[in-house]
């Protein structure tokens, strides 16, 4: 009797034990796994879509920095109250510590890893997407825009830093996370395939939902790419296909090239923008509260911002148009008064109060620190100037100067005057500074000319012989080691190199 | 046989005799078949005697009672030096014949002092026992059973509820405090309900948990017990080496606290009624001293004045402000009341024993708002369904209400680390006497941090959480054969946590933050449920009764679920209809940190795990002096990866009573001695649910025009050989007990290793992911613990000392591979150093003057005349901050060298008097605030001694024509610089950590002092009754400076970083209130 309680006993607890694995065994509910990812085209189309999303804070927060402020365009005014912001002022002031390759400059690291944040994304869709069957034409076109994403964010680390590490293919683990340093012609060579292969797949700008890239984007990518590496015959003969797709034209107003927070956006002129929407959902941008200068009191933003509730901010004040940049405008230059402002700041410690700030983005919005317009990567002005430049190096300054001066005749200025190949490379250099400002092409263009040292040097002693017109309080000076770093790259970020045995 | 009488009727019979822990099985199955049908075989004679054969010329009777008065039964009476003796009977009366010539007779008894009384001419003697509740009979609750305290080989310390009973706090941790060895126990927040940190033996880890397991009577709760009420609470054991813990197996790693809740003792049905009532207060000793309004002023003026800068009108004149200082700090606290009732009824019929405590705890906070309410009612009950089988029921139901303002954190969220930086010059109240809605100095003054008025915010924020929670117990035991006991049990626990944030538009807790402002409101809830069941077997048999043995064997699964969602909404019309239909915008994107809730803004989820798990213990001894342990539990656990799953946990342990051993005998003061030593392996799975797999995250969305595009992107990478951090940890110890157990000493040594732990290797994100969750590193530990007792005074005066200290230590032995150090916001953790050091760069003063800082290392562009100077470390002639020539060290540490805790009770006559406190010794604070209070750009009010900083009058530089800090008006008493230059120059004080920020947090605080009175029973109304007056965190003695408490660690630093690696920071959390208390205990 006893026995068999004891039996039963023993025997129940052990079927409980039985059912061991599947007891054990629980997925999480609320999160897919890779396991189960990559299993369709609505997948892959997500997975693409996500991508496209480290550009918002990119463009937000961190590119204007590294790739405007990095130049002669703008600088920024010390807001006393505020205290330092040395990663930030450092950049501006082309004195960004770097030891060994190596800097800790924190708009360098985030700028980096938001690249590699993108191109990780591209990899896990290009090793999946091609073990999964579906349209055809639906899967070029999202392999497309994968490889041009990836080509797009190798293309800005190359510029950056010269040399930074090749991921093609996901990591799985800790021992492929960290690759050696790939050199410039490796990447070079990487991103011309993409790009390529990209032109390839992509729907052109009158297929393509509205705010991808095309097949367009992915051209002027490669041609950008070629007039880097000087080769001007490759760089015409695509900047020449996009001009003949007819798929593009100058808006007539310079104004309008530039989107409105809700209207305008992706116009005929626009090949690439990074896409912000207005409102609380957290798509948003605030871009111009960045750039706007301060203190500035509720009364004074209003103007500038247009909302309903408009605060003071007390920030550090960056992105502040330089003079040099201001005495570029032509006469009679539309374009400078589309670009620029001017804004009096009662709480300012500056002596005469008044700063520029920079206008083309100061579009009016309903909520306080939140934008919705989009950010300019590639416009078709750019398309012509760039095509002009590349006829000009190829040999071929006459028909160079047609297209510079379309560009120039919507800004309202006479056709140029420049007409030997030198002259009229100095005639391009300056249209691309005025037409492109603040989109952060002007360090881009420093560099690949390899003009650094000579404008940057000159720039530098102006600023050092004159604070007050670079917006320095009264005594106040640009710090000791101010443009003492005239290195045509960025130091790779430290905390990266801390993790890396490669550099 | 006697002595299983005797045992029945100890205190520790009824608890035991309910919840049948089972090692000392066969005792217990005794007692519940009856006496006589046992064979108390694990339980070791005293040499009794009992005879009747002398011939005897008169008799002695008596009565025998405890302190209490209860009848005391099976109390042995011997006469001294003869074999003379009789035990009382069920009355606790006993009859003895004696010889004529008298003598002594002893009393003794299991749980109580023996007692000697010397013979007179009476006839009647009658005695009251004293409890002897250090004895080493007393049996203490272990892993799955219990033992005999004299038996036991593990690191083991039992505290009992009588101990702590009449201190006013709301949890049972905070009673613990000084108290126990190798435990330390920090009150971090004075948040009514909150924030006690336990860590048992030093435990770190790097992110996994490091709070200790809770078992509630046999149930591994999946929670704190920060809820619970301490009145339902009979004893707590705390198991701190790996042999004692190793049968929680992958959840010992970090120690196991076990609770026994009250059972229905023997005897009637008795009943008691325990209050109190009192008022608690914020010292105004240990608050953070600023500058008061005027003296703000002063310094606004000569700040400006210094720099040859104009004035602002509103610091023109300073003496204006005379006498109308603004204490927002003060204004956010307030004298509160406190109030505890509990009643305690508690039966044991025949088949039926059965407890029930009902409590009503009512706690109004110290700071405004703050109000915590807490009804709980626990009933165990347990029925004899036959002489072989029992069956048992616990349920303890509990409601929690708690509205705490937004009192913790930094500038976005605290309104206490934000009142101390307010201008002292902002009204609080308008000239009308209302609450000012928004203070805005002109900018030019400096003010360009506006401020909302945290009374306000205080006031009119709703923070509130409802908390109800059902504990619930059922098994079902039978001995089947003598020897052998089989139990199964079935737990349950059921949480569902609703909080209510409501931020109306008239009010913010966040700095620069303009009223009217939105208004937000989040809901969130959640809810959890477990299930245990457990199966075990346990068989006790003895040989020749010396060869003692105990075999257990159990199976258990767990299974744990939570679902939660949250809501977050803003834009209301109406502050009066917090409703989400009344919301404009429900919140779906970004992320929030409210009250220290964050993520994103609306969601729900599940997490979910399952525990499964084979437990077996092997139990020896010979005749009870040489002992031998061995235990070993396999967890398999759904956190653990696909190809990891099983986790074995091995642990033995040995002992031996030195002082049963005859040659010990001529040693007549060492009255025990016992030595021991432990090893095994255990585990810590507190490694997250879902930690093992590669998730996908679909809400990286994307835009594309105007329309949203939903976004996937794989998160993190997955590791299927994932396991639980594994510690391997020694102990040896020694008992000692002096001159007849009047003193007793307990020494501890363990060292620990745990390696495997769970770690985020951080991955180059080159990569695309920032980290690879993996088993990695090594950390050890190692400590001694030291606990005394001493009965200083046994006579009418008694006194009695508890002491303990205890030395934690700890080293961080490897990191990941490659990686020798990681660095937090303030700390860092480095290969050979101890864990989460402060570091920064290192003080040495001020630049006195212009030739000191022509020959000293500067900060080029940072340093001029009376800014702060650093040590340069490297020796390369510059300061550096960061990088390659960093000349950033280790400055401190948040660790103590030792902690300790000191008890002494007093009683005479009908009085009692207790008084304990703890300490810590060498640890070090970072204090937080200092970043922005001593900002000496005057941009928030400032700590006081600023008044003391250097100051130094700027000129024009004769060489180079700059305007700079040129004449020193006073250096200042060193801890502050000047103001001179602007951000550029000051920022590097503020913003470059160094040791400006560390202050010595040690400590000793005076916990508690209670004094009571016995009114003794007044008959036919109550049987005894005590009243008593406490005062609670009676004082600081310290010289921390940073703020009010030198317990308080934030876990984070307030700047992203959070964890155990970052501990020891102060972020001027709700201090610890001082409390005074009358009370009553009544027992009926």
């Amino acid at each position: 009797m006893k026995t068999k309680y004891i039996a039963a006993w023993i025997l129940a607890a052990g079927l409980m034990a039985g059912c061991g694995d599947k007891f054990l065994t629980v997925n999480p509910e609320t999160a897919l796994s890779s396991n189960n990812f990559f299993t369709s085209e609505s997948d892959f189309k997500q997975a693409v879509n996500a991508t496209y999303e480290p550009f918002r804070q990119m463009y937000n927060e961190r590119a204007w920095v590294l790739e405007e402020m990095h130049s002669d365009n703008t600088y920024y005014a010390r807001n006393v109250l505020y205290g330092a912001v040395d990663p930030t002022e450092n950049v501006a002031d082309f004195a960004v510590p770097t030891a060994n390759g190596i800097t800790a400059n924190d708009n360098v690291l985030v700028q980096y890893r938001l690249n590699y944040r993108i191109i990780a994304r591209a990899n896990q869709v290009l090793a999946k997407i091609d073990g999964v069957d579906f349209d055809a034409k639906s899967k070029a076109n999202l392999k497309g825009q994968a490889q041009f994403l990836r080509a797009f964010a190798y293309f800005d680390l190359v510029r950056l830093f010269g040399k930074v590490p090749l991921h093609l293919v996901p990591a799985t683990g800790r021992d492929d996370a960290p690759l050696p340093l790939a050199s410039t012609d490796e990447i070079y060579a990487q991103i011309e395939k993409d790009a390529k292969d990209a032109i390839g797949g992509l729907y052109d700008k009158a297929t393509q939902e509205a705010g991808r890239v095309t097949s367009g984007t992915a051209r002027m990518l490669l041609a950008n790419l070629y007039i880097t590496q000087k080769k001007w015959g490759a760089a015409e003969t695509l900047l020449k296909e996009i001009v003949t797709s007819g798929q593009y034209t100058l808006m007539p107003d310079y104004n309008d090239a530039f989107s409105y927070t809700s209207a305008n956006k992706n116009n005929k002129e626009s090949l690439f923008e990074i896409q912000y929407m207005e409102g609380s959902a957290g798509y948003n941008g605030n871009q111009i509260y960045r750039f706007i200068p301060s203190p500035i009191t509720a009364a004074e933003i209003a103007p500038i911002t247009g909302t309903a509730n408009p605060q003071q901010t007390s920030q550090e004040s960056n992105n502040i148009p330089t003079p040099d940049l201001i005495a570029a405008y032509e006469a009679g230059d539309k374009r400078k008064d589309i670009s620029i402002g001017y804004v009096t700041l009662s709480g300012s410690a500056v002596e005469n109060k008044t700063y520029p700030y920079i206008k083309k983005y100061a579009r009016p919005h309903a909520i306080h620190q939140n934008t919705g317009q989009n950010w300019p990567v590639y416009r078709y002005a750019e398309v012509l100037l760039f095509l002009a430049e590349a006829l000009n190096e190829g040999g071929k300054p006459g028909d160079a100067a047609t297209y510079l001066n379309q560009v120039r005749t919507r800004a309202g200025l006479a056709a140029t005057k420049a007409a030997s190949q030198a002259d009229l490379r100095e005639a391009i250099f300056k249209e691309r500074r005025v037409e492109l400002a603040f989109e952060n092409k002007r360090w881009f263009d420093l560099t690949r000319t390899g003009r650094v040292k000579e404008i940057i040097g000159a720039y530098g002693a102006k600023v050092k012989a004159n604070p007050a017109a670079y917006y320095f309080p009264k005594g106040a000076v640009p710090p000791p080691n101010a443009f003492t770093v005239l290195d045509d790259y960025y130091g790779l970020p430290a905390v990266e190199a801390a993790l890396t045995p490669h550099f | 046989m006697k002595l299983m009488n005797q045992f029945r009727q100890s205190p520790y019979y009824g608890r035991l005799n309910s919840i049948l822990k089972l090692s000392v099985g066969q005792a217990l199955i005794g007692a519940a078949c009856g006496l006589s049908a046992v064979a108390g075989n694990s339980f070791h004679l005293n040499p009794l005697v009992v005879s009747t054969n002398i011939i005897a010329d008169r008799t002695i009777k008596g009565k025998v009672t405890d302190d209490t008065g209860e009848k005391l039964p099976g109390v042995s009476v011997v006469l001294k030096g003869t074999t003379i003796g009789t035990v009382s009977d069920a009355d606790g009366v006993y009859s003895i014949n004696v010889p004529d010539r008298g003598g002594v007779l002893i009393f003794s008894s299991v749980g109580f002092l023996t007692q000697e009384v010397p013979l007179g001419a009476a006839s009647t003697v009658d005695i009251k026992l004293a409890t002897d509740a250090k004895a080493l009979t007393e049996v203490v609750v272990v892993g799955y059973g219990s033992q005999l305290k004299k038996e036991i080989t593990g690191a083991v310390q039992t505290v009992k509820s009588e101990e702590l009973k009449d201190i006013p706090v709301s949890q049972v941790t905070q009673k613990l405090q000084g108290r126990l060895a190798g435990v330390q126990i920090n009150q971090t927040t004075g948040k009514p309900g909150q924030g006690m940190a336990v860590r048992i033996r030093g435990q770190v880890s790097v992110t996994a948990g490091s709070d200790p397991l809770y078992v509630i009577d046999g149930f591994p709760i999946t929670g704190t017990i920060g809820q619970m009420n301490p009145d339902e609470i009979e004893d707590i054991t705390i198991l701190k080496d790996a042999a004692s813990t190793s049968l929680y197996g992958s959840r010992a790693a970090n120690g196991v606290v076990l609770i026994t809740t009250k059972r229905g003792t023997p005897g009637k049905m008795a009943v008691s009624f325990n209050a109190y009532a009192g008022i608690q207060k914020v010292p105004m000793r240990g608050r953070v001293k600023m500058l008061n309004a005027e003296e703000f002023a002063q310094f606004k003026k000569e700040m400006y004045e210094d720099e040859n800068k104009t004035v602002p009108k509103a610091f023109e004149n300073p003496s204006e402000y005379a006498g109308k200082n603004n204490d927002w700090y003060d204004a956010l606290l307030r004298t509160a009341p406190i109030q505890s009732y509990n009643l305690t009824v508690s039966s044991n019929k025949e088949n039926m024993r059965t407890s029930l405590v009902a409590g009503v705890f009512n706690q109004k906070g110290v700071v405004l708002n703050n109000n915590y309410k807490r009804y709980s009612l626990r009933m165990n009950t347990e029925y004899d369904l036959s002489s072989k089988i029992k069956i048992g029921f616990n349920l303890a139901p509990q409601f929690v209400y708690d509205n705490t303002p937004r009192t913790d954190g930094d500038r976005g969220t605290g309104v206490l680390f934000n009142a101390l930086h307010t201008w002292p010059v902002m009204p609080i109240y308008d000239a009308n006497g209302q609450l000012t809605k928004y203070n805005n100095f002109p900018q030019g003054t400096g003010n360009i941090f506006d401020y909302p008025n945290w009374v306000r915010a205080a006031k009119e924020l709703t923070n509130e959480t409802r908390i109800n929670k059902l504990l619930g117990n059922a098994y079902v035991q039978y001995n089947p054969i003598k020897g052998l006991t089989l139990k199964s049990t079935l737990n349950v626990e059921q949480e569902s946590n609703k909080f209510f944030f409501f931020n109306p538009s008239t009010a913010t807790s966040a700095i620069n933050t303009p009223v009217p402002t939105t208004a937000v409101s989040i809901r969130q809830n959640y809810q959890n449920f477990s299930w245990l069941n457990e199966n075990l077997a346990t068989y006790t048999h003895s040989f020749n009764e010396k060869h003692n043995f105990e075999l257990l064997a159990g199976f258990t699964q767990q299974r744990f679920r939570q679902e939660f969602d949250r809501i977050t909404a803003n834009t209301y019309t109406d502050d009066r209809l917090p409703t989400i239909q009344g919301a404009i915008n429900i919140d779906r994107g970004g992320s929030f940190n409210v009250n220290g809730i964050s993520g994103s803004n609306t969601f729900n989820g599940a997490n979910e795990w399952a525990l499964m798990s084979y437990i077996s213990r092997l139990t020896y001894n010979y005749k009870g002096k040489y002992l031998f342990t061995a235990a070993v539990r396999a967890d398999g656990s759904s956190r653990f990866g696909s190809d990891n799953r099983w986790g074995t946990f091995p642990s033995a342990s040995v002992g031996w009573v030195i002082s049963d051993e005859n040659f010990m005998q001529s040693i007549p003061k060492i009255s025990f001695a016992k030595a021991r030593a432990s090893y095994g392996v255990i585990g810590n799975n507190n490694i997250g649910n879902y930690t093992q797999y590669a998730l996908v995250n679909n809400t990286t969305n994307a835009v594309f025009g105007t329309t949203v595009a939903t976004g996937a992107q794989v998160t993190s990478l997955s590791n299927s050989k994932l396991g639980w951090e594994t510690t391997k940890q020694f102990d040896a110890g020694l008992d000692v007990g002096l001159f007849n157990d009047r003193i007793q000493l307990i020494y501890d040594f363990y060292s620990k290793r745990t390696t495997n732990l769970l770690y985020a290797v951080q991955v180059p994100q080159e990569s695309g992911f920032s980290n690879y969750n993996d088993n990695i590193g090594e950390i050890k530990f190692w400590g001694h613990e030291v606990s005394l007792t001493s009965r200083n005074l046994v006579g009418k005066l008694k006194w009695t000392t508890n002491a303990n200290i205890s030395f934690n230590r700890n080293k961080v032995m490897e990191l990941a591979p490659g990686i020798d150090r990681v660095y937090g916001t303030f700390h860092i953790t480095q290969v050979g150093k101890p864990f989460g050091q402060f570091y920064g760069l290192v003080k040495q003063g001020f630049y006195m003057s212009k030739e000191e800082l022509a020959s000293s290392p500067i900060i080029p562009g940072r340093s001029a005349i009376g800014t702060i100077k650093f040590k340069d470390v490297n020796g390369d002639g510059v300061i550096t901050n960061g990088g390659d020539a960093d000349d950033r060290t280790i400055i401190g540490s948040p660790f103590p060298k030792f902690t300790y805790g000191l008890t002494n009770t007093f009683s005479y006559g009908g009085w009692d008097l207790s008084i304990t406190g703890s300490g810590s010794q060498g640890n070090q604070l970072w204090v937080r605030h200092l970043y922005s209070t001593a900002n000496l750009d005057g941009v928030f009010n400032m700590v006081a001694g600023a008044k003391d900083r250097f100051r130094v009058k700027n000129g024009v530089n004769p060489v180079t024509g700059a305007v700079e800090a040129q004449t020193v008006i006073t250096p200042g008493k060193g801890m502050y610089g000047a103001t001179n230059n602007g951000g550029n120059f000051t920022g590097v004080e503020r913003d470059w950590n160094s040791s400006h920020f560390l202050a010595n947090a040690s400590y000793f605080t005076l916990k508690n002092i209670t004094l009571g009175y016995n009114l003794g029973g007044i008959k036919s109304f109550f049987k005894s009754a005590r009243v008593y007056a406490s005062v609670q965190q009676v004082y600081v003695f310290t010289k921390y400076w940073g703020g009010p408490n030198p317990e308080t660690s934030a876990q984070g630093d307030g700047q992203g970083d959070g964890g155990n690696l970052s501990q020891g920071v102060d972020l001027s959390n709700y201090p610890v209130p001082r409390t005074w208390t009358l009370g009553v205990n009544l027992n009926f």
